[in-house]
């Protein structure tokens, strides 16, 4: 089978936009959450929210007119002309039926949905123009990536809520490792949404003044949005073309917590599942792992599971692997989220840096796990663990290493 | 890698059966869900579930959070669980080697909306908590683990018309990768009035209230609804249970025309590509292909698409294989299409005859489409989705009726 390795990385992020400033922006710690500016928050139990501001989609998507998509495919595509642009990748000659895209997503084009609603209040159903919903299936958005590159290779979007863009990555491996494709665009994407804010509001599961991961006085996560896309490449086409090369994939895992639809299983038995299957795909074992990027949402519970999970997993060994979430400053970009994250696990592989968990004070319940606190670290990892959770209870964990 | 995914069981439910012995029976007799449509109103036409009651399949407890998807998804699944012995026991803990991977192309969305709606009339303080789990997609993937204790790979797959064998696909190359032993894979689509009135606007749907795939008049499509699943396991798996292997998941294509999010490639080149890689995939010839089931819908333009795209890849041959549009029964379903034509081809196979088009008199296409069951003359089905967003997808699978 052939090995697979990340060759381009594109994002647009709360934090940044591109590999450069977003990086700059994680390491140095820079918060990208504030009040929600794209609606009007008054009645509703929350005011944070991570948005991505001032973003022109009219310089990246050239095949047609922005606002002939949704706002979800407008940032996809963003990130993967960006990929494209880093990989330094000659698309002109390649056979188009050879590369694929793959994405991930919680809420594909919600905005369409509330189009369709306000049209409907204000005429009624028979007053909604026609051309919204046909807008709105989830996988318009790796359709509109097919289009505006013209790639013809298979293209799906798998839309597993939060844990998303780590699925979506591993099918792009798949695809190159078998050899049914020879390049993949992989990641997710989300747009802000009032129909996400409402309910994660209405839960109580927003956080009043800042997202503090791990923290015992965490008080929630933040709803954010941004899209990421990776390049995926066979590591010999990667070598012949003198590519850079951020990282290897060495497998994944998913699983299902067949528990509960929001709240996670009280022992993480799900997490550790699909920690277990990625690294039993990856043939690597806990002892080599040497960070573990957490989906670390910012809420009690999903805090207290995660923790479970690792210290279960890792046994004597967790407080010796840092462990960080970047969800302290880009806030929780749903189905984007582990696709960021692998991108902010590339580059920690290829610059030898750990982004920090920000907003951190003090450890909850005691807990002597090495969460990064507030400072990015330099300790050259070499094998790491992106962990992403979901609603439907459905898991997904991704290990990259660099390419030996 | 493991080199052999099987197929042990199946379930489905759908306007015209609910069960795999009575949608088998109504589909070999001719007979079409496609009618009136109590659920998208009073005069409406789909191939409509009717009087939908998940509770014989499911009880009562737990079922009110339910949406309509979630629950046609989890009774397929209990139909499948209970169809292949592997059903949990009473009580059980959640099962790490049984998955679902379901393809849906609308999701939840009438949840979606709905939930929306009451945010936006009431008030974001009055939106219900309890019904924020159904608006994400993944929600009856979601539901039906939670409702039958499966908590191996679970995944939901969207490509648009063509995600229930994009579904199928994703689960061979699990079971090949060695990530499970078993899992069920398929598909759901709710019939839902955003749906309805999406495809309405965009007039694909039939005036006449009738799909007449590949017919000289046809003049357009009928949505339906229902979710459809196969049991796979791999080969390994399945001997060393004792269970009987039905049918073998040959191979895979699948393309995207880049085209345009409304159209598809008119001349189907990218159908072609589709069911060329399908079949070498499966490493065999267009002449080892006993039959097709077509994903024509009865739509002007996409059928005619299809009939490019069949005699690119079989020419001259094309008239001498038996052909089947089983959308003609039970609508154009969508994101669990596939799954459902992949169910009719495993019939097709297992019978030896593929089953009739329902209420076919002609064609002008040169298929060999028939009102009765016709012979089949080898042990391999084609099964064809393709969808008018540009989405392509072919499965090959083969009977191991010795």
């Amino acid at each position: 089978m052939r090995r697979v390795v990340i060759t381009g990385v594109g994002l647009v992020t709360p934090i940044g936009t591109g590999r450069e400033l977003f990086w700059d922006k994680l390491t140095s710690g820079t918060s990208g959450i504030g009040p929600v500016q794209s609606f009007d928050t008054t009645g509703y139990a929350a005011h944070l929210g991570a948005e991505v501001k001032n973003f022109d989609p009219s310089g990246y998507v050239r095949s047609r007119h922005p606002d002939s998509m949704g706002r979800a495919s407008q940032l996809a595509i963003a990130a993967a002309r960006m990929a494209i642009e880093d990989s330094k990748v000659d698309l002109t000659d390649r056979d188009r039926l050879r590369i694929g895209v793959s994405m991930g997503t919680t809420s594909g084009e919600p905005g369409m949905v509330e189009r369709y609603n306000d049209a409907r209040k204000i005429g009624g159903v028979e007053s909604v123009p026609a051309d919204i919903l046909p807008k709105y299936p989830c996988n318009v958005i790796p359709s509109n990536l097919a289009i505006e590159f013209n790639l013809r290779g298979p293209c799906l979007m798998i839309p597993t809520a939060c844990a998303a863009g780590n699925y979506a990555i591993g099918y792009g491996f798949d695809m190159i490792r078998l050899g049914r494709t020879d390049l993949m665009l992989a990641g997710g994407a989300d747009s802000f949404s009032r129909i996400t804010y409402s309910g994660f509001a209405r839960l109580g599961a927003i956080a009043p003044e800042r997202c503090q991961p791990f923290d015992k006085h965490r008080k929630g996560m933040v709803p954010g949005e941004g899209a990421a896309v990776l390049v995926l490449e066979p590591l010999e086409d990667a070598l012949a073309r003198g590519a850079t090369i951020y990282a290897e994939v060495l497998g994944y895992g998913v699983s299902c917590d067949s528990h509960h639809m929001t709240a996670a299983h009280p022992q993480g038995d799900g997490a550790i599942r699909a920690m277990t299957m990625a690294l039993k795909d990856s043939r690597k074992t806990t002892a080599d792992v040497d960070y573990i990027s957490a989906h670390g949402t910012g809420t009690p519970t999903n805090d207290r599971v995660e923790n479970i999970a690792v210290r279960t997993l890792f046994g004597e060994r967790a407080p010796k692997v840092p462990m960080s979430s970047i969800k302290s400053m880009i806030g929780h970009t749903m189905g984007a989220a582990s696709a960021i994250e692998a991108v902010a696990c590339s580059l920690a592989i290829h610059t030898g840096v750990i982004p920090p968990t920000m907003n951190f004070t003090e450890p909850d319940d005691g807990s002597d796990l090495d969460y990064v606190p507030n400072q990015a670290r330099k300790t050259d990892p070499e094998i790491i663990l992106n962990n992403a959770y979901a609603f439907g209870g459905n898991n997904a964990s991704l290990c990259l290493a660099r390419v030996q | 890698m493991i080199e052999r995914v099987v197929v042990t069981g199946s379930g489905v439910i759908a306007s015209m059966g609910a069960g795999v012995e009575e949608f088998e029976r109504n589909l070999y007799a001719g007979c079409s869900g496609v009618g009136p449509s109590p659920l998208m109103g009073e005069n409406a036409v789909a191939a409509e579930v009717r009087n939908f009651n998940p509770q014989p399949w499911l009880g009562n407890k737990g079922i009110r959070v339910l949406d309509r998807s979630a629950r046609l998804l989890s009774v397929a699944a209990y139909m499948t669980l209970h169809a292949t012995g592997l059903q949990a026991k009473e009580g059980a803990e959640s099962n790490p080697d049984l998955g679902l991977v379901c393809g849906t192309m609308f999701g939840s969305l009438h949840s979606i909306t709905s939930f929306d709606w009451s945010g936006l009339t009431d008030g974001p303080n009055y939106v219900n908590p309890g019904e924020f789990p159904n608006t994400v997609i993944n929600s009856p993937a979601g539901q039906a683990a939670i409702k039958h204790r499966l908590g191996g790979v679970n995944s939901t797959i969207s490509a648009g018309l063509v995600s229930g064998l994009y579904a199928i696909h994703y689960a061979a190359e699990f079971l090949r990768f060695g990530r499970a032993t078993a899992l069920m894979a398929g598909g759901v689509e709710e019939l839902c009035e955003e749906s309805f009135v999406s495809f309405a606007k965009t007039g694909v749907i039939s005036k006449r209230g009738c799909p007449q795939p590949f017919g000289p008049d046809r003049d357009g499509t009928v949505l339906g609804e229902g979710s459809a699943l196969w049991m796979m396991e791999t080969a390994a798996n399945a001997e060393a249970r004792g269970a009987k292997a039905l049918l073998e998941i040959c191979g895979f294509g699948a393309t995207q025309d880049a085209h345009d999010i409304g159209a598809f490639r008119v001349r189907g080149e990218g159908a072609t590509s589709a069911m060329q890689q399908a079949l070498q995939a499966a490493g065999i010839g267009p002449d080892a292909i006993g039959c097709v089931i077509a994903a024509a819908s009865g739509s002007r333009a996409g059928d005619e698409m299809e009939v490019h795209a069949l005699r690119n890849v079989f020419g001259d041959k094309l008239s001498q294989i038996p052909v089947c549009a089983p959308k003609a029964a039970y609508g154009e379903v969508m994101g669990a299409s596939g799954a459902l034509g992949a169910l009719a081809a495993g019939m097709a196979l297992a019978k030896g005859t593929i089953p009739p088009t329902a209420g076919f008199h002609s064609t002008d296409s040169g298929l060999m489409l028939s009102a009765q069951p016709q012979l089949l003359k080898t042990e391999y089905a084609l099964v064809n989705c393709f969808g008018c967003d540009g989405n392509n997808a072919s499965l090959v699978v083969k009977g191991l009726n010795q």
